[in-house]
């Protein structure tokens, strides 16, 4: 019997992972919530699994999830990002299931899930790090804590929920005042949200970039990395322009990071596929911020400059296979940008769309160019999930030649009925910051331009939109 | 000789205009689109004459005001302010002029004196020559416009209204300009409205001289229209008694209600002498080049009937209403009983009512008045809510002399002197609270306002909203030609249709197919800018007048006096005036519907509790349409 992999999760990623499986001859076998019933992830699957009505529950159901592996023969699951990917719990129940996780043990994805824990072992193994405290103690000695330790390093200063993730439960205090107001709130807001109201501070790098390694370690130890990746173009600490390898870093710099990456995930016991996060500052400075312990949405950058399929890389070091390449094979080549075409109206804050229906799907492509996406002409978007249609992932000798390119393919690229993010990123790309390659997590904030697109580019869309009438209609009602 | 420029100071114009050796022309564009071409002359043809218009050397481009503002959003979904801006950008040096009816505005009805003052402060900014007009020539319901003009460093350029009539002697008129003078002192022109184009030149060679004998200084303008053909003979008699400034069109574009064309007025005078001051022959006839293939798509909106109209000395009906009372006819299904109303009915309400001015809001009364005098069998018999103001005195004293009793008799009853006596004379209308209209206004179109599009709204609320919704959805669409935005019957498959669009960027649309759906809807396809959109509508209801038999007028009565009541004639909903579940009285007011201009009251035929309301505010009905029901409670 062939071996079949279960993909535990949906969208785009569900479909990059199904096609690394397919690749090694392997099956792949999905699993959808009712939502996703028209989703294009279980039809290319080779077998697709319904798991129930969701939304989003039954994907985040580890019996269920477990139960489709196990009846359908799975050997093994990969999770994707999102949903279970850095739930320790979800990996442990794989293990002890007999199915093999795709992505460190859970030990490391719950040491590494622990920003404190993480924090520890970062700093025992003389990773440089924001400073920052441990879990502040429980009523107002947390709070005098706080107080003392803005006393030494100096506002702004993060507050951040200890089981918090993803951009969520985060709060920017500017000063005493603030701390003693938000203190409270952050602890019961996170009681509210991850059911641990644990809290510790971090010292805010102000208006750092936002440097990430790729890394990949076997079972052996053998540890490489694939080059950095800049995350720094960001909303509400959620990226959406991904650039490989990180701009203006000197070699010497670049090095550096990669080799303090590799030390923290060795120090950290990794194996499989992770990425070490950076700060870094504007003096240079680099400060550890977290491993994610999963593929990332922005993994393809990296494919696109090394030339190294990360997932199918996964998926082989997790079967047991050693790694069949050296650091020293690893090679940057040429640049690469990946944007998030979301469902989302950026004018209004980024509004997500779904609900509506892409009526018009025309995608670019031709040399240097890439399209991770599940939507197609005539799809509805579910309401429930993500709003994140396709990424698009150009490649370019030159940086300026990759920039064209994205412009040339965000040209080329319609999308009809929800509005995209695609118009965003027609003004970034002309944007000249942007263009120069200076850009760190402040960008969107200082450059509020790139928000001005939508009377002169819909302009015509609105007017199209008249003509129809008239021609439907025979005439012109409103002028009758 | 200084060319008159919009950068000159009132006085300076005036005195370059009493200084100059001939007379000067302005280009009344504004009253030709509104008299020959129901108003529907969009914005996109304006702005290709601009360059031309701008290098003729007019005195004033007449632009704005009249109707057009109203049409401006109702019809042409144009911004009256936007086009302004945009028609500025081409004619930096020409002064735009507009035409204010006073106390109405550019509206039918009289507004509250901080709205106008607030209208005219905000359209100042951007027009210079404000001929003002009151339809009784009641001189008080202009004083807030001229002195919000005066205060804005801007022309005021009151009318005398002009008919005819043993009323009208040369006596009456150099009186009503004293009048004036002594509100507005020296520094005006004054306007000669003969909105009807009547009376001989020799008439109003006579009344020019009269006044210049009375004014010397006073700086004239001669205003009047083509109707019988005849214009140019009163301008000349004008111009050669001393009037220093006439109104005319351009000749591509001129029919048969509004101006004459300005290249005949030129010829004409030539020969007797007088030379049209600063004006480039060239220019004006490159104008009328520039925009003559757009003619032709607004046939559509030309009179009904085509030819001069001599008669127009007789029912005297304005330049300006020819257009729009004819479409009525030609709706109504009266146009057979033109000649009995026009020749007929009109001059004899006309004389009943007062011989004062038939121009907007007068004209209307008394044309709807004639035709339902004439339909109705019965006159007087439905007396309009506006007619019932008139008799009132809400507009203004009557110049010459009262309406016979009967009429009152017949518009209110028995009681009338009664009546006139508590509602009758002048009304202060109470100031608007602005800052909660501004807050209404907020909360309709979900963001902040600017002032221009306050002072819209405030002129015309509804639609007023239902232009920025417009506006919001389908962009600025006056970039689009005649050709697209007027267009009858659709495109042809594969026609490509080109313009540029607000930021000045070129676009291409290209008419594909039309495909029906599963639903029945239908999916429309454009290639946008070479990209394939699709565009859905949905299926149309197959519901009202098509299911349900038309109601006869008998049918609409009787159905009133159960309860039922249904619209008796075709007309916007502009007013309910009760509650669902209010107790109401036989003969009170439910509901008021709006029809060529004219409000109507609708009256409740019983007496009981209003239970339901079918219609909303804005609702156009047809004759026989639900409006509400009104239950007697007599059945239970």
């Amino acid at each position: 019997m062939n071996t079949k992999i279960l993909v535990a999760n949906r969208g785009e990623i569900a479909i990059r992972i199904i096609r690394a499986i397919q690749e090694l001859n392997y099956e792949a076998v999905a699993i959808y919530e009712t939502p996703d019933k028209d989703s294009r992830h279980i039809r290319i699957a080779n077998e697709a699994v319904w798991v129930g009505h969701g939304p989003r529950a039954d994907y985040l159901n580890i019996d269920k999830v477990i139960d489709a592996a196990l009846r359908h023969d799975c050997v093994a699951v990969h999770p994707g990002y999102g949903f279970l990917a850095e739930n320790p719990a979800f990996a442990k129940a794989c293990e002890d299931a007999g199915l093999t996780f795709i992505g460190p043990s859970s030990d490391v994805i719950h040491n590494l899930g622990n920003k404190v824990i993480a924090r520890q072992i970062m700093a025992d193994a003389g990773i440089p790090m924001t400073p920052g405290t441990k879990n502040l103690s429980a009523g107002d000695e947390g709070l005098k804590e706080a107080i003392t330790f803005a006393e030494g390093h100096g506002y702004p200063i993060m507050l951040k929920a200890t089981a918090g993730g993803g951009g969520r439960g985060i709060r920017r205090v500017e000063n005493d005042e603030e701390m003693s107001e938000q203190y409270p709130i952050a602890r019961s807001e996170a009681l509210a949200a991850f059911n641990d109201d644990s809290v510790y501070l971090e010292k805010v790098i102000v208006q750092p970039k936002h440097v990430e390694v790729q890394i990949i370690a076997d079972s052996s130890g053998k540890t490489v990395h694939l080059g950095t990746r800049d995350c720094s173009i960001q909303r509400r600490n959620q990226k959406l322009v991904e650039i490989a390898p990180a701009f203006h870093l000197s070699p010497e710099l670049c090095d550096e990071i990669c080799q303090t990456a590799i030390k923290a995930a060795k120090a950290a016991g990794y194996t499989n596929a992770g990425t070490v996060e950076f700060l870094l500052d504007s003096d240079n400075k680099y400060y550890f911020m977290e491993i994610n312990t999963r593929l990332q949405v922005e993994h393809t950058v990296s494919e696109m400059v090394t030339g190294i399929d990360i997932v199918r890389t996964q998926i082989k070091l997790a079967l047991g296979k050693e790694l069949l390449f050296d650091q020293d094979e690893v090679e940057i080549r040429g640049h690469a940008i990946e944007v998030r075409i979301n469902a989302e109206d950026p004018r209004n804050d980024f509004m997500p769309e779904g609900g509506k229906t892409v009526s018009v799907y025309r995608s670019p492509g031709g040399y240097g160019v890439r399209l991770d996406g599940f939507c197609y002409q005539g799809f509805t978007i579910p309401e429930v999930y993500d709003s994140l249609l396709v990424k698009l992932t150009v490649f370019g000798w030159s940086w300026n030649e990759t920039v064209d390119r994205m412009r040339r393919c965000l040209t080329n690229f319609v999308i009809t009925g929800p509005k995209t993010t695609i118009p965003f990123y027609l003004n970034l790309v002309d944007d000249p910051d942007f263009k120069k390659g200076d850009f760190d997590t402040s960008y969107l904030e200082t450059h509020t331009h790139l928000f001005e697109y939508e009377e002169y580019k819909s302009e015509v869309n609105k007017l199209a939109n008249l003509i129809a009438e008239i021609h439907h209609k025979g005439q012109n009602t409103y002028a009758a | 000789m200084k060319p008159i420029t919009r950068h000159m100071s009132p006085s300076e114009v005036l005195k370059e205009v009493r200084n100059g050796d001939g007379y000067f022309i302005t280009n009344t564009a504004r009253d030709m689109s509104q008299s020959d071409y129901k108003n529907r002359i969009l914005l996109h043809t304006d702005l290709m004459a601009a360059p031309y218009r701008e290098d003729a050397g007019y005195f004033s481009l007449e632009i704005t005001g009249g109707a057009s503002v109203h049409v401006d959003i109702l019809r042409k979904q144009v911004d009256p302010f936007l086009k302004l801006e945009l028609l500025r950008e081409k004619m930096p040096n020409t002064m735009f002029q507009t035409l204010c009816r006073g106390v109405n505005l550019f509206g039918y009805r009289p507004y509250p004196q901080n709205v106008i003052r607030f209208a005219v402060r905000e359209f100042a900014k951007y027009v210079d020559v404000w001929r003002t007009f009151d339809f009784m020539n009641h001189i008080p319901n202009m004083q807030a416009v001229f002195e919000e003009v005066a205060k804005a460093g801007k022309i005021n350029e009151p009318c005398i209204c002009f008919s005819t009539g043993p009323e009208h002697t040369d006596e009456y008129y150099v009186s009503k300009v004293q009048e004036i003078l002594d509100v507005t002192g020296d520094e005006i022109i004054l306007c000669i409205k003969n909105h009807g184009g009547l009376g001989t030149p020799i008439r109003i060679g006579n009344l020019v001289n009269s006044i210049k004998q009375a004014y010397p200084d006073l700086v004239l303008h001669y205003h009047g229209h083509n109707t019988d053909g005849n214009d140019i003979g009163r301008i000349t008699a004008a111009v050669l008694n001393g009037a220093e400034i006439v109104d005319a069109a351009d000749h591509s574009f001129t029919g048969f209600y509004g101006p004459p064309p300005i290249l005949s007025v030129i010829q004409t005078l030539k020969d007797y002498g007088k030379e049209a001051i600063g004006i480039n022959e060239e220019a004006v006839i490159a104008s009328s080049d520039a925009i003559r293939d757009e003619r032709a798509h607004y046939a559509q909106f030309e009179a009904q009937i085509k030819g001069f109209l001599p008669t127009v000395q007789i029912h005297k009906l304005p330049g300006g209403a020819m257009g729009s009372s004819l479409e009525q006819a030609v709706k109504g299904g009266f146009l057979d009983k033109m000649p009995d109303i026009l020749h007929k009915e009109l001059p004899k309400v006309q004389k009943e009512l007062g011989n004062w001015w038939s121009v907007t809001p007068g004209s209307q009364i008394l044309w709807t008045t004639a035709v339902s005098n004439v339909m109705e069998g019965e006159r007087y018999g439905n007396p309009s809510g506006d007619l019932k103001n008139l008799l009132l005195g809400k507009y203004g004293p009557f110049p010459f002399y009262q309406p016979d009793e009967w009429i009152y008799e017949k518009a209110f009853g028995k009681n009338w002197k009664e009546t006139i006596e508590q509602e009758g004379g002048v009304e202060e209308i109470e100031d608007m609270d602005i800052e909660k209209e501004r807050a209404t206004l907020t909360e309709r179109i979900g963001k902040t306002p600017t002032e221009q599009q306050l002072v819209t709204y405030l002129q015309h609320p509804n639609d007023a909203v239902e232009f920025f919704k417009f506006e919001e959805k389908f962009g600025q669409s006056y970039v689009l030609p005649p050709s697209i935005f007027l267009r009858q019957g659709g495109f042809e498959l594969g026609e490509t249709l080109i313009f540029k669009d607000h930021h000045g960027q070129q676009h291409m649309i290209e008419v594909g197919p039309a495909q029906e759906g599963g639903e029945g809807e239908t999916n429309i396809y454009l290639n946008v800018d070479h990209h394939q959109r699709m565009f859905e509508f949905e299926a149309e209801q197959v519901t009202g007048t098509a299911a349900v038999a038309t109601l006869s007028k008998e049918e609409i009565v009787d159905l009133a006096k159960i309860g039922d009541h249904r619209a008796p004639f075709a007309g916007n909903v502009c007013e309910i005036s009760v509650e669902i579940g209010q107790e109401i009285e036989a003969g009170e007011n439910i509901a008021i519907l709006e029809a060529m201009k004219m409000q109507t009251p609708v009256i409740s035929e019983i007496a009981g509790t209003v239970t339901v309301i079918s219609t909303k505010i804005g609702q156009a009905l047809k004759p026989g349409d639900r409006i509400l029901k009104i239950d007697t409670g007599e059945e239970e």
